[in-house]
């Protein structure tokens, strides 16, 4: 008889077996140091992080599914870790090991009754791109509409419950320090579950077609729910190329201003107009056209955002808060809950770090001087804050993919070394009241 | 009942004209022809009451014949089963050979496809393999492994398999691992068909994603060590 925890105890056995193999190159480099000089010692570190870069790379690429989620979410964070293994994870975000011809036909009839060339006129079975989840499948429908095709891993749901579980027993020490509370592992876990409901997905594209209708240089899919389900997603194809192809066009620096500013300008009106986010910033889910128009894929991961978190991010730019004692109570509510003073040390460590951040690269009087986004001292800016913020426990599920996609947005520009005038566009959406 | 006369009256026929080969060959195509009829009507009932609630007068009321002529072709219910296991291997091989694409696949997606096209041969009749499952494990029915009557087309299917390993040992896919691969397959196989009968998740997809990893695995297993029987 075959166990179906196989699987959950080979993830997780695997998830240490990574862990392990990482603490055994380092112990070994340990015991070697004291007897090489410094440049061969050097030599050996950069050895020593590239071949542990492409294993975390390689075990992660193996487990699919929620880890290599994480993976993703890690090589965002450029400036938090070594280029080696931003280089290493930065495969990840296209390419996961895909499903064969036959796991992919297999996984689609299972899911929607029938195989992909009975419901399309013209089917590639090669994947285009691969994403964690799931991959996606150009295709012609039978009225010879171009389409891309959403396919998930099977058991994905299964995959990811086991992950967190092992994730909870890993992380055991930063929880019980405080670092790591229940309840972001959850707001995590809650998020990344959401991802694996297609028929919810296409909802979120509607609702961000819609919404996103005032400007003209987003451009949404338009999903076919005739052929889409819960594990299988049929949308239009949207133009552009991912970032990477991008840059490599070698865009001008006025072309690459104007996807800076356009970028910026979608970021704050879904903060500010539509009270929802595209959570999922990886450099993969945006096409950038030569227009300077940008297509935004893959709704898997939305956050809704409470009205009183937005008022309290809005305050982060306005900065009301440092002279009203009302506004800055209610921020600290809204962030840390009702049962943490105002007055304690880290809570005020917490905001002046964000005051500090935001003084320096958004000042008040800052006029229209555009930030530049390639400039190390921004990312600097950023890592210290980070840095600031989890050391004194800043810690709120409702800023989870908040952060996660404002980091991400950074992470975008300095990658896309745009010039942009982030202070003027704020001013153009801040809600008045504030 | 007409269609039955029919076998009768081609059959007497083919006695009139002689024993040629071509006469025995056509006597051959009837047989499959009503076998193939009997075991339509046997799933019919098999998928609505199971291999228990099925009698063997329905079967034959069913596939228009007398009940006397099934005993002829069928001593037992399970007899038919068998045959059915038969026929689903036959149309594995035919199915396997005929998909050019599949034969240059690596061996993990070959094996993939192999299971995943028996599952779906048996899904329309999932209560009656359960039962079929219950039953190969006494040693007197013959449904079981080790009775001379299941031997023919095990081998067949052990063969079959074995050849695929052979291709990939060929192509330096996986090492040597001979007959006992074929068999350790076999037994996977069983397994699989085990998790899949009790898998309750949409589509079987936890048997998808079992079959896909552990497929996968024990290729590597199979690529890392060295194996020598």
């Amino acid at each position: 008889m075959v166990n179906p925890r196989n699987t959950a105890v080979r993830r997780t056995a695997r998830l240490f077996q990574l862990g392990a193999g990482l603490a055994g190159g380092y112990l070994a480099h340990q015991v070697q140091r004291p007897f090489l000089n410094a440049a061969v010692a050097n030599d050996k570190r950069q050895a020593l992080k590239r071949k542990q870069a492409r294993k975390v790379r390689e075990q992660l690429q193996d487990l699919r599914g929620p880890v290599m989620k994480l993976g993703q979410m890690l090589s965002m964070q450029t400036h938090f870790l070594g280029p080696e293994l931003v280089e290493e994870l930065s495969a990840l975000q296209m390419h996961a090991p895909p499903m064969h011809p036959s796991l992919m036909r297999a996984q689609f009839k299972a899911a929607f009754g029938r195989y992909p060339n009975e419901v399309f006129r013209a089917f590639a079975e090669e994947p285009f791109a691969a994403a964690s989840l799931g991959q996606v499948h150009w295709a012609v429908t039978k009225d010879g509409a171009e389409v891309a095709v959403k396919i998930q891993y099977p058991a994905m749901r299964e995959a990811i419950e086991s992950d967190f579980a092992a994730l909870r027993t890993a992380g055991l020490a930063a929880r019980l320090s405080g670092h790591l509370q229940d309840s972001v592992i959850e707001e995590v876990r809650r998020g990344i579950l959401e991802e694996t409901d297609y028929v919810k997905e296409a909802a979120h594209i509607e609702f961000f077609r819609k919404r996103l209708a005032p400007l003209p240089f987003i451009r949404v899919p338009r999903v076919s729910r005739e052929l889409s389900c819960e594990r299988v997603l049929t949308m239009s194809r949207v133009a552009g190329l991912r970032l990477q192809d991008f840059l490599q066009s070698n865009p001008s620096q006025s072309l690459r201003d104007k996807l800076g500013a356009a970028l910026c300008r979608l970021f704050f009106f879904q903060l500010f107009r539509v009270g929802a986010l595209h959570a999922d910033p990886h450099p993969g889910n945006y096409l950038l056209a030569e227009d300077g128009s940008i297509g935004l894929v893959d709704f898997g991961c939305v956050k809704r955002l409470k009205p009183e978190v937005v008022r309290c991010y809005a305050q982060f730019w306005s900065r009301e808060w440092a002279h009203d004692r009302k506004i800055y109570d209610e921020i600290i509510r809204v962030i840390f809950g009702s049962r943490v003073s105002p007055n304690e040390p880290r809570v005020r460590r917490c905001m002046n770090g964000i005051k500090a951040f935001y003084d320096e690269f958004h000042p008040l009087d800052g006029g229209t001087k555009p930030l530049e986004l390639a400039d190390a001292r921004f990312m600097d800016g950023l890592a210290k804050l980070a840095k600031i913020l989890i050391g004194n426990k800043f810690l709120s599920p409702e800023f989870v993919f908040l952060s996660r996609t404002e980091s991400g947005l950074c992470n975008l520009l300095h990658i896309l070394k745009a010039r942009v005038a982030t202070t003027q566009i704020v001013r153009e959406w801040l809600p008045k009241s504030n | 009942m007409r269609s039955f006369n029919n076998v009768k009256t081609r059959s007497r026929k083919t006695r009139k004209t002689g024993s040629s080969r071509a006469s025995a060959g056509k006597r051959e195509q009837n047989k499959e022809h009503t076998k193939g009829r009997i075991l339509e009507a046997a799933l019919h009932f098999f998928r609505e009451k199971g291999l228990e609630g099925t009698t063997t007068r329905e079967i034959s009321k069913r596939a228009g014949i007398a009940e006397g002529t099934l005993f002829n072709y069928f001593k037992t219910k399970e007899d038919l089963a068998l045959y059915f296991f038969q026929k689903e291997t036959e149309d594995l091989i035919r199915w396997f050979r005929s998909n050019k694409r599949l034969q240059k696949a690596p061996l993990p997606e070959k094996l993939f496809a192999v299971i995943h096209r028996q599952l779906e041969y048996l899904e329309p009749y999932e209560d009656f393999i359960g039962a079929s499952f219950c039953r190969s494990l006494q040693p007197s029915s013959s449904l079981s492994p080790l009775s001379f009557e299941s031997q023919e087309f095990r081998l067949k299917y052990l063969r079959f398999i074995r050849e695929l390993l052979a291709t990939a040992e060929e192509n330096k896919e996986i090492p040597r691992v001979g007959e006992l691969g074929a068999y350790a397959f076999g037994l996977f196989y069983l397994g699989i068909v085990a998790h899949w009968l009790q898998d309750t998740s949409r589509g079987k997809q936890k048997t998808l994603a079992l079959l896909d990893r552990a497929l996968s695995f024990g290729t590597q297993v199979l690529q890392r060590g060295k194996w020598e029987w």
